[in-house]
């Protein structure tokens, strides 16, 4: 008599797809070994948004009984493993709904399994994940993130490569042997099952300890009570008058959300190269998020709390390599860049050239048509 | 009672039909800092649709205010007890954004007749997405623009489907896009046979009365800015369309909104013009491409970018193309009315 719930964290529309494949193949997996087990979206999530962190789940009982109690919750808590297909979540989410910034393994068990799709080692990786008040396991499945879409599906065997480390990290849930007859029921396509067996055998787990991980405090905030909450449904508007930012005379730092900042959203950020820069306005003027703070000098600080990564501005820069996008694994905090800069120029060229020539591949969704399969066949995906 | 019949019979219509003289900015670096829709609202990466409530709130300015009729800006702008708004925002139904904008106007009209308000100019722009304004809130647009009384502005955030219940068609979507309820299939390639509903003509060519009509682009971000600003100077009600490139529904990679918007131009699927007070004026790359100094990219260039049309085959794009060659060519006034004398 037992239950196992798994949930999968993902970038909303991007890995919609991937994530619904990865909490079916579970469940049909333990429909083989005489269990039953259901797979459903947070509904918080809905209508989910290009990039923000949404969530499905599976859960598999031996009854009917056990499975009814755990589908009488809105999201399932202490989680025998959580899968996330983007190591950037890593850092924490932020959903569309009203939470703050959640730690990745917030929903884990204790003893559970974190099982990422990464290219970093655990070590880097472990560095930027919230500290657990109870050990846990930390799975890696080397691959890039795979944004593979909603409708255009770029299948680079994402989806059942986690569902083999699945059966690796988590055999109570589901063997491999039922794992593999179902990937075969569902997609008829002997490499996905080679996929899955290859990824089964080279899933190594690591211990992480209560001491380990970024000791940062997530943010997060007081939902208001009832008796808070104003007649007629009235919400408070922005303060229309810029923010105060100590130390800086001139410029324009504009009021923000506090409740929902959206960084979380982002897997790459802008760096700007203010040597470059000609202050033309482009960026500032086309960021669909506001995201840019007018420094008292007239340039243009894209406010890391506020980005979400999405590029417009990269796209709209005139000049040749003053805006790049880096991918989010290279950073560690959401500290201005602008005050990098005036602080120490030659420092913080060294660190813009380091991150603009270094940075690893990036991946963010459909380009042309013939895309995937191009990536597929030259492996990069 | 009587003190207040009084007074309409003292006050005419004309005392209360001035509005906020707004002059266009003249480029990028004119362009005020102060922001009325700021970060923080729970929109796609890249969301074009956004950066439009940006801009026509930076345009309005702070003595404006905005109703929002369900859609993607309503939904991802306030829910769950937090706004990007620094300027008044109510909530309308989906099919009601000209209703609201005429009310909204006949009530702030009463309060100042009424000396409960001070008597000044206050935009009121009403926002609706293409399914809420191309779809079902199509006779209340027309009923509004009716009403030369008011001063009022119609904006349509056009993103081709309804977004954000996930995408399912709308009757702006164009012809062959894959949606929630347009799958391609085996058996039928191209779900969607209908063609673009021509929202903007259909309004100005329909009210003889009203003062303006616009459609804009959001990869133009200071002629957007300008249109709204002239929308509102004009007075009376006024309507403009705006097409905004959506990650969601198109899917495509983000950092392409901006370009997607250009190419919608340059290919000619969208074009760029104006009718004020009975007169047209297309308007940039539009108007370069009917005098023939620009010559239109082709449409493949902006479809193959998005995942609604990754099951295209060559006949398709090819059917495309011709269809927007005859809207260049063929139609009685090109890109806007698409008949032709018989």
């Amino acid at each position: 008599m037992s239950t196992g719930s798994v949930e999968v964290v993902y970038r909303g529309i991007f890995q919609k797809t991937l994530a619904k494949n990865i909490c079916r193949g579970i469940v049909f997996a333990a429909r083989k070994e005489g269990k039953i087990g259901t797979a459903f979206g947070r509904y918080g999530d809905s209508p989910e948004r290009n990039g923000i962190p949404a969530k499905q789940f599976a859960v598999v009982s031996d009854t009917e009984e056990e499975l009814e109690e755990h589908l009488a919750k809105y999201e399932p808590v202490n989680n025998d493993v959580t899968i996330a297909a983007d190591d950037a979540l890593c850092k924490g989410i932020e959903s569309w709904a009203w939470y703050g910034l959640q730690p990745i393994n917030k929903l884990l068990g204790d003893g559970g399994t974190l099982l990422v799709t990464s290219i970093q080692s655990p070590n880097k990786l472990i560095k930027t994940i919230h500290r657990k008040g109870t050990p846990y396991n930390l799975a890696i499945v080397k691959a890039q993130a795979s944004f593979s879409g909603l409708w255009a599906y770029k299948d680079d065997h994402t989806d059942v490569r986690l569902l083999g480390a699945l059966a690796k990290v988590a055999p109570h849930i589901v063997s491999l042997d039922a794992m593999l007859e179902a990937i075969r029921d569902q997609w008829n396509d002997d490499l996905k099952v080679a996929a899955a067996k290859r990824a089964y055998e080279a899933t190594e787990s690591t211990p992480v300890g209560v001491d380990q991980g970024n000791d940062e405090v997530p943010f997060s905030f007081d939902l208001p009570g009832w008796t808070k909450m104003e007649e007629g449904l009235v919400i408070r508007g922005m303060d229309a008058k810029p923010q105060d930012v100590p130390g800086r005379d001139g410029g324009y730092v504009p009021t923000r959300n506090e409740v929902f900042k959206k960084f979380s959203t982002r897997t790459m950020r802008p760096v700007i190269n203010f040597d470059t820069c000609t202050k033309c306005t482009l960026c500032w003027l086309n960021c669909p998020d506001t995201c840019f703070d007018i420094t008292p000098d007239g340039f243009y600080d894209a406010n890391m709390e506020a980005c979400c990564g999405c590029g417009v501005c990269e796209a709209v820069c005139p000049v040749k390599d003053c805006v790049t996008m880096v991918n989010e694994e290279a950073f560690e905090d959401n500290d201005s860049q602008w005050e990098m800069w005036t602080k120490d120029k030659e420092g913080y060229l060294a660190w813009l050239t380091k991150n603009i020539t270094e940075r690893p591949a990036r991946s963010h969704g459909y380009h042309h048509v013939g895309q995937y399969a191009e990536e597929i066949a030259d492996g990069t995906a | 009672m009587l003190d207040e019949n009084t007074d309409r019979n003292q006050e005419s219509f004309e005392d209360y039909l001035s509005t906020q003289v707004l002059d266009p900015w003249k480029g990028p670096k004119k362009v005020p800092a102060e922001e009325y829709y700021t970060s923080g609202h729970r929109t796609c990466q890249g969301c074009e649709s956004a950066q439009l409530m940006k801009l026509m709130a930076k345009a309005g300015g702070p003595r404006s205010i905005i109703l929002g009729s369900t859609g993607c800006m309503y939904v991802a702008n306030t829910t769950y007890y937090s706004t990007p708004w620094a300027v008044p925002w109510m909530h309308t139904q989906l099919g009601s954004a000209g209703s609201s904008a005429v009310g909204t106007a006949a009530g702030l009209r009463a309060m100042m007749r009424k000396g409960k308000m001070a008597k000044e100019p206050i935009n009121v722009i009403a926002v609706c997405g293409d399914g809420g304004g191309a779809d079902m809130g199509l006779s209340a647009i027309s009923a509004a623009l009716q009403h030369t009384q008011y001063n009022l502005l119609i904006l349509m955030y056009d993103n081709e489907s309804y977004a954000n219940t996930d995408i399912q068609v709308s009757g702006s979507s164009p012809w062959g896009a894959n949606s929630t309820f347009s799958p391609p299939g085996s058996a039928r390639r191209i779900m969607n046979r209908r063609w673009k509903k021509n929202t903007a003509a259909m309004l100005a060519a329909g009210h003889p009365d009203c003062k303006y009509v616009a459609t804009v682009n959001t990869a133009y971000p200071v002629d957007t800015m300008n249109m709204v600003r002239k929308a509102l100077t004009i007075g009376g009600p006024t309507f403009i369309h705006s097409l905004d490139p959506c990650p969601k529904g198109w899917d495509y990679d983000p950092m392409y909104s901006h370009e997607l918007g250009e190419l919608a131009v340059e290919t000619g699927i969208w074009p760029l013009y104006e009718v004020e007070e009975g007169k047209l004026k297309m308007c940039g790359k539009s108007r370069r491409i009917v005098s023939g100094q620009f010559k239109r990219k082709p449409v493949r260039e902006y479809l193959t970018r998005q995942g609604r049309f990754a099951h295209f085959i060559d006949e398709d794009f090819d059917y495309f193309q011709a269809k927007i060659d005859d809207m260049w060519e063929k139609w009685l006034i090109p890109g806007v009315i698409p008949f032709a004398e018989a």
